[in-house]
């Protein structure tokens, strides 16, 4: 019976051993800090990057800090602890976790940013696609769609903001504004939605709507609240396209009102492309070898990596979304996840 | 005083939340351009229903001397239970019922029923096992909003089937049916309340539970009643929620709780129970919008609207305990 019984659990042994080679192959565990999973685009950069990092052979452990700041910083001095081969930040707060960030590089674990760029200390390495970037990419796309309905760059818009706590909303509306000033005709109505809630964002447009009826143009710096603002559209007897609409971040629920008429443009953060180069340049940010400046083809995307003062940095340009392109399959939205696999640099 | 002036004075004080409301209207109307107009005030009564109907269910429980903090999760929770079966985008599996008019009373029934179970859970740990309720529905505040997140993946429902979303469109008298279903809550609440010995053995539990009891009154059941009361209202606010987004996101009312906790202290319930009407705190719920509404139109830096919102909160609260001072002295 014992000769059995060790035949069988040696049997399991060696398929366990044969089927897994992930667990033979794995060069390291990397923690990703994921800021909070209470919204479309965290929860799928966590797929993201646990997709990628598999493929150049990294296992990843995910930790959620709620949008807490102090949850995050615990999860970093924790994680320290565990002397990961590398961790993945995607900060709550950009200030507060950058004592977080030198602790972790002080005890030799690189720091790697992602989505949200900490330029107040030096990290491994940084992946965005630019927050006020695409504050210029929505911009560029109000000036087209004012101008198509007003004859010139002149109207009314008015600008859902996030929660006016997080600074990668105010960074949209510093980039948008900051574009939009070359057009003193046109207006701009800011107002936040606080903590994100999308019933927040509903009031405002329905107020709003009442106030000044001949608003041109809604921009809302996540899809979700645009879900909101078309439902208090549609009280309001509109139908799809009496008033103009645009949203960044590019979730599913965005490029469906592209599909049903409602929204005119989504700017997309690139988010397939910003996990990729993560794990692209994974292996060089573990063995602190140097990054070269230079043009990287990053899931087709033409991106850039510079030297800056806070280290090596990758800018993936994120993409307008209109009816004409929706249904590229690029486009996280689409939840069409690559089919290429990643490869490390050389 | 003489007893008219007296009485007069009383009624002021009974109804003060009323007329600062008034008050605030006619300030903001004057100060505020393009406020004074009917469709703002519409704007108020809708954006108020959801908080409406959610500070009806927290009354209930904070007038019976207790406390529910996992009310604002339980309707995010009851919202995305509506939207992952009824909605048609998204994570919404898009359910179908035929005749189409069935699906109102089948979500409604199971966010009345999801908010029931947890006002159970609650209630049964808080009145048999003797647990603090204020740990108790914190902690369902914590794992139902964990469960919103679970179920969800993160990711939202959207396009609710129109059947459904139909009450967030359809106007009567000016007013979505949403605001509607609101209204009617606080008036049969209200008669609940005033009019049923179980209003009245809520109020008189929430004054002095061990006399209720020895009173004859069963306090248990009735304390129990008002846990699943705030529960299903609870679901009842999701279910509404879920109708004014057209669907539900992972985060949907987040801080609801708190202006709930705002309308109905300025509403005037105590929060060591015993006192509060629900007219009262249905006045408290229009205050809260209309300074909301306010707020969105005045156009300020974003970062000044929550300062903004929390000092004429706390002007209101204020107000009110100046309310409590000369009370007082009246008596």
């Amino acid at each position: 019976m014992k000769r059995i019984l060790l035949a069988v659990f040696g049997i399991l042994a060696l398929a366990v051993a044969t089927l897994t080679p992930a667990f033979a192959q794995s060069k390291g565990t990397v923690y990703y800090l994921v800021p909070t999973l209470l919204d479309e685009f965290q929860t799928g950069s966590v797929t993201a990057l646990e997709l990628f990092l598999k493929q150049v052979g990294y296992d990843i452990k995910t930790l959620n800090a709620d949008n807490k700041t102090d949850a995050q910083q615990s999860q970093m001095n924790d994680v320290i602890a565990l002397k990961p081969a590398a961790i993945i930040l995607a900060a709550v707060d950009f200030n507060a976790l950058k004592p977080s960030i030198e602790a972790a590089r002080a005890a030799g674990i690189p720091v790697v940013e992602f989505d949200r760029q900490i330029t107040s200390t030096p990290s491994d390495f940084t992946s965005v696609a630019g927050t006020v970037e695409i504050g210029h990419i929505a911009a560029d796309q109000a000036e087209k769609l004012l101008k198509a309905k007003n004859g010139s760059v002149k109207g009314k818009v008015l600008q859902v903001l996030g929660d006016p706590g997080d600074p990668y909303t105010l960074d949209i509306q510093k980039g948008f504004e900051e574009k939009m000033k070359a057009f003193p005709d046109v207006k701009i109505i800011s107002l936040p939605a606080m903590q994100w809630e999308a019933s927040n964002a509903g009031t405002i447009v329905a107020d709003q709507m009442l106030a000044n009826p001949d608003i041109d143009l809604i921009f809302s710096h996540a899809a979700h609240l645009s879900v909101a603002a078309v439902a208090s559209l549609e009280a309001a007897g509109k139908k799809p396209g009496d008033v103009m609409l645009m949203s960044s971040n590019g979730a599913p629920v965005g490029l469906d009102l592209i599909r049903k008429g409602w929204l005119n443009v989504e700017v997309e953060q690139p988010l397939y492309a910003q996990a990729a180069a993560v794990a692209m340049f994974m292996d060089k940010v573990v063995k602190k070898q140097e990054i070269k400046p230079g043009d990287y083809d990053v899931l087709g995307l033409k991106s850039t990596v510079t030297k800056e003062a806070w280290g090596p940095n990758i800018k993936i340009p994120g993409a307008a979304i209109t009816k004409e392109n929706v249904d590229n399959p690029a486009f996280w939205g689409n939840q069409k996840p690559p089919t290429d696999t990643v490869k490390s640099v050389e | 005083m003489n007893p008219r002036t007296r009485q007069t004075l009383e009624f002021v004080l009974d109804n003060l939340v009323w007329f600062m409301l008034v008050f605030v209207l006619v300030v903001f109307s004057i100060f505020i351009p393009n406020y004074f107009q009917l469709g703002i005030f519409a704007n108020i009564i809708e954006a108020s229903s959801v908080l409406g109907v959610m500070s009806i269910g927290l009354a209930l429980v904070i007038i019976a001397g207790h406390m529910d903090l996992s009310v604002e999760s339980v309707a995010a929770l009851s919202a995305m239970a509506v939207g992952i079966l009824f909605c048609s985008s998204g994570i919404g599996l898009g359910v179908q019922l035929h005749p189409e008019w069935l699906m109102v009373p089948v979500s409604l029934l199971l966010a009345l029923t999801v908010g029931g179970l947890i006002g159970a859970f609650n209630g049964f740990l808080v009145v048999r096992v003797k647990m603090s309720a204020f740990i108790i529905t914190l902690a369902s505040y914590i794992w139902v909003r964990g469960l919103v997140l679970v179920i969800s993946g993160g990711r939202s429902a959207q396009d609710l089937a129109p059947a459904i979303r139909w009450f967030g469109i359809q106007r009567l008298i000016g007013l979505p049916l949403t605001a509607w279903i609101a209204i009617a809550c606080f008036v049969v609440f209200s008669l609940i309340m005033a009019k049923t010995p179980f209003g009245r053995h809520l109020v008189m539990i929430g004054g002095n539970e061990t006399a209720t009891f020895r009173a004859g009154i069963r306090v248990n059941r009735n304390l129990i009643i008002a846990f699943v009361l705030a529960g299903a209202i609870a679901g009842l606010a999701g279910w509404l929620l879920a109708i004014r987004t057209s669907g539900a996101t992972a985060n949907l009312g987040v801080g609801l709780l708190f202006n709930a906790f705002a309308a109905v202290v300025i509403g005037g319930v105590s929060l060591k129970g015993g006192v509060g009407t629900l007219p009262g705190v249905y006045a408290g719920v229009l205050l809260l919008s209309a300074i909301n509404t306010a707020i969105n139109l005045m156009g300020l830096p974003a970062n000044f609207t929550q300062v903004i919102h929390g000092l004429l909160v706390l002007a209101a609260v204020l107000l009110d305990a100046f309310k409590q001072t000369i009370r007082q002295r009246l008596a």
